[in-house]
């Protein structure tokens, strides 16, 4: 469902000049899939992410999303994701409800059907108890269920988390992971950045450890496991990042 | 694009604006509150400053005439003052003053003044009544005299009487209405002391004004008020429709921004053409509203208190008639439009709600300006009027609202064509501005100048950036203009090739080539010269200009006629004239043909337009060099005709792949200029050739040559030929203009 081949992404920044974000980035995710992506802060986990969502263009490579291509066809990749980021905030004058279904009118979904999506979701998402407040009086928890009902009000093939966990507490996170896993189970084709490694282990099928926009190795808990004959996805990680850049794994 | 998406982004982004509380007590608070209580303050202010009394001391009362009388029981008289004002007059009255001690009283008064313990103090000089007297008896022999027949110039002359003093303080608002009042008092005693003295000489008091001036305005009433009302509501309409297209603008975009949820709109299923539609409804529907508000609480405010003034008898100030406040709604629509489309394209620049605010300065620097034009006396709406976008469409509702629509409806569709112009440019920079991932994801960045500096000279691409072409622009607009300031007019043909000279190499070539070399990698292909034309190109670019000559003189004729030339700077252009007439004619090519040709076109179509095309389609870029040619020449009529010029120019520069036929574009065209002006129109005229190309008309300003429409077309058609040559040639060759961060920086469309 998702086909990434050799994206590059190169920021001009005014104070250090031209910046490789993402250095010829490539990975497949098939349908009822999880695929993790981990990497510390500056990365290019989220490069990579508003690339796939095609909130920006990638330098060079190609990104095809549900067979569409992110530079060539944006308008039906984004019609066959749903994307929750850290960046994608909720409405403050808006209630839960007004914003799903506001997402909502805007992927083609009319009256009754519409209505009865809402409601399912809200259903699904324990989301009926705030379903009239507006989002400036949400907690973070509230805020990010909203998020991932405006995500997947249009039922989308494809779902994108980057760092969607970020800033939860730990009940709610727990539930959101569970959730994500429902929908692996139904079939959809999930991406999730995060740098937190446990959540990759419970949730992951597949992993990919990422490391100034490159993968470094790519593969199931069990390969890697196995590959650096460790027990733990940190330990896995650091190892792989120690090899790369020593100063790195010396502070971290 | 789907109407529904935009239909709904509008809804929302107006349910949110409606629900926050700032845009509401901009929109609809402020102005519904403002006027009735700037009304009050208003009121308030002046009862305070009417009913202050004011104290003021007279020194020398003693002197004073016994008529006519300026006091009465230590208060001015009721003959010189108006009841209510004497009751404001605390008169402190000093008698028995000699001339001793008067500048003693003096010193004394202004120090008094000065710390406010009083408000004024007038004088009487010690002889004023005694002068007085004998002015009176002069007076009276003079006129026994003229009667035994004495003639007036051998009568002695009046004496001149010694002249009372008002001391006061014009740093002191207290002072300054005791002044008014005392000054008040002494003009009607003065007019009494006057009507005494005619009375004395037998001659009635209707001599001194033997008839009165009738004033008749043949003005329908509702005329007279639509012509007042018609220069003040566009503006403030105006005003308003900006400040009210603004706030919304910077929350839509740089509040969005703030919020974190842009990215949420921007990674939804809307067109970003979409988005930036919607939220232009939003914004335009907050500027009509406010507009609107403004216009009738100001309305209301108004009318409540005209009311009451008539109540009290006052003048009435009458009210705008019903046909001003509808073409003022009627007008409200373009100009919220092209507001709005600003405010948004200005406002998504901005990385937070604060940004946003440094931005309104520039936006109203650049508006205002172009709506206080229409507001001069001397603004007629007329074809250049009507061409200057705000300005055009501001003096037509003017004239609507006088009345006189008709008058203007010629006009109409290039204000429609100007305004609606201006609002697509704007609407296309908003949509621009929204696909460009620097401006949606660029982070605040901390300026250093040294840094900068290093910055720009470590990060330098093949051509310079587009921030850099606009930089020199802008760089040598300002070169020239502060060097036209020291400028002098030469006298001689050595001072003019000399201040020739220092302009075209000191201010136009030199900054260029320096920026070309500070700025850019390669520096033969930013000015254009990296490689050789074919060598047909530059005879083909200077016939293209031979061709084009009829045409050059067909737009100076209607330049001329559109905004005809100030004669002023004519008469100051009237000396160079004649230099260039009497200077050997090759010297003159040399210095107004080639020198020209050669330092404009490295600036303009060299470092210029390589660096806007960097970053901009090849005509945009062409268009803006031209911009940036047009205003470096002094004179607007020249300034049109050389940003028309400069596309011309661009296109062969573009086209050819080099600077050199632009050149010898330009060089052939100011050559034949000054060559025309060499040639006698008889002596053309004269000959068969002379005959086929041109008639001749005669003018105020002498007999012209004037192409042939047809020779004109023939040469225009020619020129396209040859353009169309360049174009099959530049084809072929490799594209050397493109930049890597070109791609990088334009978003995904959608």
């Amino acid at each position: 469902m998702i086909h990434v081949d050799k994206l590059s992404k190169v920021y001009h920044d005014a104070q250090r000049g031209p910046h490789v974000a993402l250095a010829g980035l490539s990975f497949d995710v098939g349908p009822g899939q999880i695929y993790g992506l981990i990497g510390p802060n500056g990365a290019g986990k989220t490069t990579a992410l508003r690339i796939l969502s095609t909130v920006l263009r990638p330098t060079s490579g190609t990104a095809t999303v549900a067979g569409f291509d992110v530079t060539e066809s944006p308008i039906q990749v984004r019609r066959h994701i749903g994307f929750v980021s850290t960046n994608t905030a909720v409405y403050e004058r808006m209630t839960a409800w007004e914003m799903v279904e506001y997402f909502g009118q805007l992927f083609g979904l009319r009256g009754e059907e519409l209505r009865e999506r809402i409601d399912k979701l809200f259903n699904q998402l324990q989301m009926h108890d705030f379903r009239d407040v507006l989002g400036a009086k949400m907690s973070t928890g509230m805020q990010q269920k909203v998020s991932i009902a405006r995500a997947l009000v249009h039922d989308p093939p494809v779902l994108i988390f980057d760092e969607a966990t970020s800033g939860l507490d730990i009940l709610v996170a727990r539930s959101l992971l569970d959730t994500i896993r429902r929908l692996r189970d139904e079939g959809k084709c999930i991406i999730f950045s995060t740098h937190i490694m446990r959540e990759v282990e419970k949730l992951c099928d597949c992993v990919a450890i990422m490391h100034k926009g490159n993968i470094l190795r790519e593969g199931t808990l069990e390969q890697l496991y196995e590959e650096h004959g460790e027990t733990d996805i940190e330990e896995v990680f650091f190892q792989l990042v120690q090899g790369q850049s020593p100063s790195v794994a010396n502070i971290a | 694009m789907n109407f529904y998406s935009v239909l709904l982004i509008f809804r929302r982004e107006f349910r949110d604006q409606i629900r926050d509380r700032r845009t509401l007590f901009t929109i609809i608070v402020l102005p519904v509150f403002l006027y009735p209580l700037m009304g009050m303050l208003f009121l308030q202010i002046t009862q305070f400053m009417q009913q202050h009394p004011t104290q003021v001391r007279i020194v020398g009362a003693d002197h004073l005439p016994d008529s006519p009388r300026l006091l009465n029981n230590n208060q001015f008289s009721e003959a010189v003052l108006p009841e209510n004002l004497i009751d404001l007059m605390e008169l402190e009255v000093l008698e028995n003053s000699s001339s001793l001690d008067s500048e003693l009283l003096r010193d004394q008064a202004q120090e008094q003044i000065n710390r406010g313990e009083i408000d004024a103090v007038v004088f009487i000089p010690p002889d004023f009544s005694d002068q007085l007297g004998e002015f009176r008896n002069q007076l009276r022999n003079r006129q026994l005299e003229s009667q035994n027949g004495v003639e007036n110039s051998a009568l002695p002359p009046m004496p001149v009487l010694p002249q009372p003093t008002i001391l006061f303080n014009a740093a002191s608002d207290r002072s300054l209405v005791a002044h008014d009042r005392v000054q008040r008092a002494l003009n009607s005693w003065r007019e009494l002391m006057v009507d005494e003295n005619l009375m004395q000489s037998h001659v009635p008091k209707v001599a001194t004004r033997p008839f009165e001036v009738e004033h008749a305005d043949v003005a329908p009433p509702i005329r007279r008020r639509a012509a007042m009302w018609s220069k003040v509501l566009p503006f403030i309409v105006l005003v308003w429709a900006l400040t009210g297209a603004f706030y919304p603008a910077i929350d839509l975009c740089a509040g969005e921004k703030e919020r974190g949820t842009l990215e949420t709109l921007l990674s939804g299923p809307a067109l970003r053409s979409e988005i930036v539609w919607g939220k232009l409804l939003t914004v335009m529907s907050f500027s009509v509203a406010t507009a609107i508000l403004n216009l009738s609480s100001l309305g209301i405010t108004a009318l409540l208190y005209m009311r009451q003034f008539s109540a009290a008898g006052a003048t009435l100030l009458a009210p705008p008639p019903l046909s001003a406040i509808l073409w003022l709604a009627v007008a409200i629509i373009p100009c919220a439009a092209l507001f709005s489309a600003l405010a948004l394209a200005v406002a998504s620049f901005a990385k937070s709600s604060k940004e946003g605010q440094y931005y309104l300065l520039p936006l109203l620097m650049f508006c205002l300006p172009l709506m206080t034009l229409s507001l001069m006396p001397s603004a007629e709406l007329n074809l250049g009027t009507s061409l200057i976008p705000l300005t055009g469409l501001m003096l037509l509702l003017r004239v609507a609202i006088e009345g006189r629509i008709v008058e203007a409806l010629p006009l109409l569709p290039v204000i429609a064509v100007v305004t609606g112009g201006c609002c697509c440019l704007a609407i296309r920079w908003a949509i621009a501005q929204f696909k460009n991932e620097n401006v949606l994801f660029g982070e605040n960045e901390q300026v250093s100048v040294i840094g900068m500096v290093k910055n720009i000279w470590r990060d330098r691409v093949a051509t310079p950036t587009l921030a850099q072409a606009i930089f020199g622009g802008f760089l040598l607009l300002a070169i020239r203009f502060i060097a036209s300031t020291f400028a002098s007019v030469p006298t001689s043909w050595g001072g003019f090739v000399q201040s020739m000279l220092v302009t075209q190499i000191g201010f136009i070539a030199a900054p260029a080539i320096v920026l070309t070399l500070l700025l850019s990698r390669k520096r033969l292909q930013t000015l254009a010269l990296h490689k050789l034309p074919k060598w047909w190109t530059i005879p083909a670019a200077a016939a293209m200009a031979v061709c084009l000559h009829p045409t050059a003189l067909w737009i100076h004729r209607a330049i001329s006629h559109i905004y005809p030339p100030n004669p002023a700077v004519l008469d100051q252009l009237q000396p160079i004239q004649l230099l260039l007439q009497s200077a050997p004619l090759l010297q003159v090519i040399l210095l107004i043909a080639l020198l020209p040709a050669i330092c404009e076109e490295l600036a303009f179509r060299g470092f210029l337009l390589s660096g806007l095309r960097s970053q901009t389609k090849p005509f945009t870029a062409i268009v803006i060099a031209s911009l940036f040619f047009g205003f470096t020449h002094g004179i607007i009529q020249q300034s049109i005709f050389a940003a028309m010029l400069g596309v011309v120019i661009g296109l062969i520069s573009v086209r050819t792949g080099s600077l050199l036929p632009a050149i010898a574009f330009h060089f052939t065209n100011n050559a034949l200029v000054m060559a025309a002006s060499r040639i006698s129109t008889e002596g053309v005229i004269g000959t068969p050739l002379g005959r086929l190309l041109y008639y001749t008309e005669t003018t105020t300003g002498g007999t012209a040559l004037v192409p042939h429409w047809h020779v004109t077309i023939i040469g225009a058609l020619l020129a396209c030929l040859i353009l169309g040559r360049f174009r099959s040639q530049r084809r072929s060759a490799p594209a050397s203009f493109t930049s890597p961060l070109v791609k990088s920086s334009e978003m995904a469309t959608g």
